[in-house]
């Protein structure tokens, strides 16, 4: 099979490029050796989160939040997008003086989209919270959506533009043979101009094929789900210090999380949960919303997430190879991206450039750390 | 925390036989059991009957009084509303016992997850006044509650078993509608020379339709197209039967077509599992012994596929002995004659279970829905047309499915959808259920506080001090 680019991981990075090369006309295969959205994509969160994003993340992130208030028209599809206000709570004095000493930071460098705000307005926005908190930093632009919907809806808008995703196929060997790029699949054969990497917890493998190296490892991030509730907490939480983190959605349920990681066994493409940390989370929960004590847990998981040294992920070209691009490693912290990603990738594939500064998410980054 | 030797969940036939036998042998073995009392589904309330006059229905009920009170008697540890919500391949199992997460350890672990009936899903299934003939059942045996006036719609034993205990305690049955069309009756007679050999069985079976017969109750054969009428709630039911459409009157439908193993512990667990094309439904892959594919893990009753609750008893002994074995309690040569009878009844059973499956095989019009708006998934509220429009997106995997319809993400944990979505994806997509799969499932196996799992580890903590 043939294409002008070969992406490899049908996660939503791999979706989102997708559709943007499409748009632009390009001839695009997906390959995913599970189906798409299997992974990290479709079973995370779904926070979609600008506040407190690692400040090399900011610029991108902000971008890719601009484009999620339109992401549904943009795609056809229903990403499961809601705009909610972000709210992490500041549980004592010292958490107060954390933020400030953010939006300090932030200021300098003409971030405004964060603001402090008191005890008086946190339990406005949060009736339920226990009185001891003090206050927070929230973000309006901020929200939520369903993670495998939204995966979806860059696969479907992608295969509207022509794209194809082939689910089930493995690769399993690459080699650049002249200006081409050869690939193996379990199934198929492939030829490819260029190459994208998308591959999630699996990313250092197909670096490797392309002939990178990275220090990349992964974890199985736990997840817990309630049955529905009487609606109690509008806005989307999290915590400045505290392992807490839940937002209700529209039918009630309540999402826990709080990056807490189970077992991840990459190997057999599973996760096993830790259930003493699992415990610790919910301990946390109804320590600072009582009214959630009394919630039914109805479903608890995990996925496999590919995490780098340093928390940000890699994006932008192979350093050893031509016509090859990574996007991989975002460190629990990617699905919101996937927006702008998928648009940065196709301006440099289409065009070698784009707009941000990507030196940050460079692959080699550490190859040039001496211990 | 305590280890056992091996730790039972669940004490129906399979599981009370396999406890006597291992605590008879000196083994340390715990039986966890969601209910109050010992005795499973088959044998609920067998030996605390609320009814007054219990022996009505029937011999086999009877039986299980007597199995419970050598099992009460064995000395295995029984601990009753022990609710496993988790059980681990390491043989670690979380449970819910009087409001509190435990924990205990065992070398090997037995499950004994037992049957649940088949959905129906005809147009209105889903309608208030609608039950299936277990319910029916259930609330006979703990309760001694029955529905006066009911339909009976369906097929295969344990429906002929409810109407006529129904029909001994006197109680009014508006009609029975039996779907088991005509062609099975063909299909079954050439199995019907060997299933002879069980000519026990047959002969009980026999003896529930002619007493039902005899009642004179309006009984209706080769019934199709099946829909509960009502809006609100049932109010009759609507079928065609020799050429002509009917309709019977009742506030309650009970519906029934057989049953299937419960999947849910041995599918969290992530043992293997095949498709058994015969019963048309999912069941764990096990050895003779009822070994699993993870050596230290057996499974035995009806949720190693259906066998009813004779034929749990036995399994339930083997499985012991062959445990007893690898614990090294007893020799493979003790294991192997001990074992030598039992296994002899199992295979016998065999032919008359063939027959049995093969005239009472669900039919594909009563497994799947027709219509686009009859409902699939009652915890997430998705219909047929919902799944059908989440498989045209690309979801052609049950999970995928479930992730982006929701379909078996509520509280049952695909209990009631499960098989459903897997017939419907390999209808679908033209490939065999065995190619399309099944939900992945995970702990708990029921909802669980969060104050109650916030607990876990400080109460462990306390126990160990």
């Amino acid at each position: 099979m043939k294409a002008d680019v070969l992406i490899i991981g049908g996660g939503i990075q791999g979706c989102a490029t997708a559709y943007h090369l499409a748009r632009k006309g390009a001839s695009v295969i997906v390959v995913e050796k599970d189906y798409s959205g299997r992974h990290a994509s479709g079973v995370n969160a779904g926070g979609v989160r600008l506040l407190g994003r690692d400040m090399a993340e900011v610029p991108l992130s902000k971008a890719s939040m601009e484009m999620w208030q339109t992401l549904d028209e943009d795609l056809g599809h229903d990403t499961g997008f809601r705009r909610q206000t972000l709210v992490n709570i500041a549980v004592d004095e010292m958490d107060l003086a954390t933020a400030q000493a953010r939006e300090a930071k932030m200021h300098d460098a003409g971030f405004t989209h964060e603001r402090i705000i008191d005890q008086v307005e946190l339990r406005e926005r949060l009736p339920h919270v226990s009185p001891g908190c003090v206050g927070g930093v929230i973000s309006d632009l901020d929200g939520y959506a369903i993670p495998f919907k939204a995966t979806s809806a860059f696969r479907l808008a992608a295969e509207n533009y022509g794209a194809q995703v082939i689910e089930g196929e493995d690769i399993l060997g690459l080699r650049r043979v002249g200006d081409a790029w050869l690939a193996q699949g379990a199934r198929h054969r492939y030829e490819a101009e260029t190459v994208v990497n998308c591959a999630g917890a699996w990313a250092d493998k197909v670096a490797l094929m392309i002939g990178d190296n990275v220090p990349l490892s992964h974890a199985a991030p736990m997840l817990m789900i309630t049955a529905r509730m009487p609606h109690f907490a509008k806005p989307v939480v999290g915590a400045i210090s505290r392992q807490l983190s839940f937002k209700q959605f529209e039918n009630g349920t309540v999402l826990i999380g709080g990056g807490a990681k189970g077992f991840a066994d990459r190997a057999n493409n599973r996760t096993r949960l830790d259930y003493a940390k699992l415990a610790a989370a919910c301990r946390t929960t109804a320590e600072f919303f009582p009214i959630m004590r009394k919630a039914s847990i109805n479903r608890m998981w995990a996925g496999l997430e590919a995490y780098m040294p340093d928390n940000l992920p890699v994006i932008g070209p192979a350093v050893n190879a031509s016509r090859a691009f990574h996007a991989f490693g975002f460190s629990a912290h990617g699905f919101q991206m996937g927006p702008v990603v998928g648009q940065v990738l196709a301006d440099l594939v289409t065009g070698g450039q784009c707009r941000f500064n990507l030196s940050p998410f460079r692959i080699d980054r550490f190859d040039r750390k001496v211990l | 925390m305590k280890a056992f030797d091996c730790a039972i969940v669940g004490a129906g036939p399979a599981g009370m036989s396999a406890a006597i036998e291992l605590a008879q042998a000196g083994a340390d073995v715990v039986v966890l059991d969601r209910a109050d009392r010992a005795g499973g589904q088959i044998y609920r309330s067998a030996a605390d009957s609320p009814l007054p006059d219990a022996a009505r229905l029937g011999p086999d009920y009877a039986a299980g009084a007597d199995l419970i009170t050598r099992f009460e008697q064995s000395g295995a540890t029984h601990l009753a509303g022990a609710d496993a919500w988790h059980l681990g391949d390491d043989g670690r199992i979380l449970f819910s016992y009087q409001g509190e997460t435990r924990e205990l350890h065992c070398r090997e672990m037995l499950l004994c997850p037992g049957a649940m009936e088949r959905p129906m899903p005809i147009p209105g299934w889903t309608l208030p006044g609608v039950m299936t003939a277990g319910a029916a059942q259930v609330m006979l045996k703990s309760d001694a509650v029955v529905a006066d006036g009911a339909v009976f719609a369906g097929s295969g034993p344990l429906l002929y078993l409810i109407v006529a205990q129904y029909l001994r305690l006197g109680v009014q049955v508006a009609a029975l509608v039996d779907t088991t069309p005509r062609q099975h009756f063909f299909d079954a007679v050439p199995l019907m020379p060997r299933a002879l050999q069980q000519v026990g069985n047959l002969r009980k079976g026999l003896s529930l339709l002619r007493e039902i017969r005899a009642s004179g109750v309006a009984t209706y054969r080769y019934a199709e197209k099946l829909e509960v009428i009502g809006n609100d709630r049932a109010t009759g039911l609507r079928f065609a039967a020799s050429g002509r459409q009917h309709e019977v009157s009742a506030d309650t439908v009970f519906l029934h077509h057989g049953v299937q193993p419960n999947l849910n512990m041995s599918r969290a667990m992530g043992l293997a599992h095949h498709w058994n094309s015969g019963q048309m439904c999912w069941q764990v892959t096990v050895d003779a012994f009822g070994q699993s594919s993870v050596p230290h893990v057996s499974v035995g009753g009806d949720g190693a596929g259906i066998i009813g609750a004779d034929g749990a008893r036995a399994a339930g002994r083997v499985a012991a002995q062959n445990i007893l074995f690898r614990l090294g309690r007893i020799s493979k040569a003790d294991r192997n004659q001990r074992v030598r009878a039992d296994l002899n009844d199992l295979s016998a059973l065999k032919p008359f279970r063939r027959f049995i499956d093969c005239l009472y095989r669900p039919t594909e019009a009563l497994r799947l829905p027709r219509d686009a708006e009859t409902l699939v998934c009652r915890c997430e509220e998705q219909t047929l047309g919902d799944l059908r429009k989440g498989f045209e997106q690309g979801a052609r995997d049950p999970n995928a499915l479930k992730s982006l319809t929701r379909c078996g993400m509520g509280p049952c944990q695909g209990r009631q959808c499960g098989h459903v979505v897997t017939g419907l994806l390999a209808q679908w997509r033209a490939e065999s259920p065995e190619e399309v799969g099944y939900y992945r499932l995970r702990s708990p196996q029921r909802l669980l506080t969060l104050d109650e799992l916030g607990r876990y580890g400080t109460v462990q903590a306390e126990a160990a001090k």
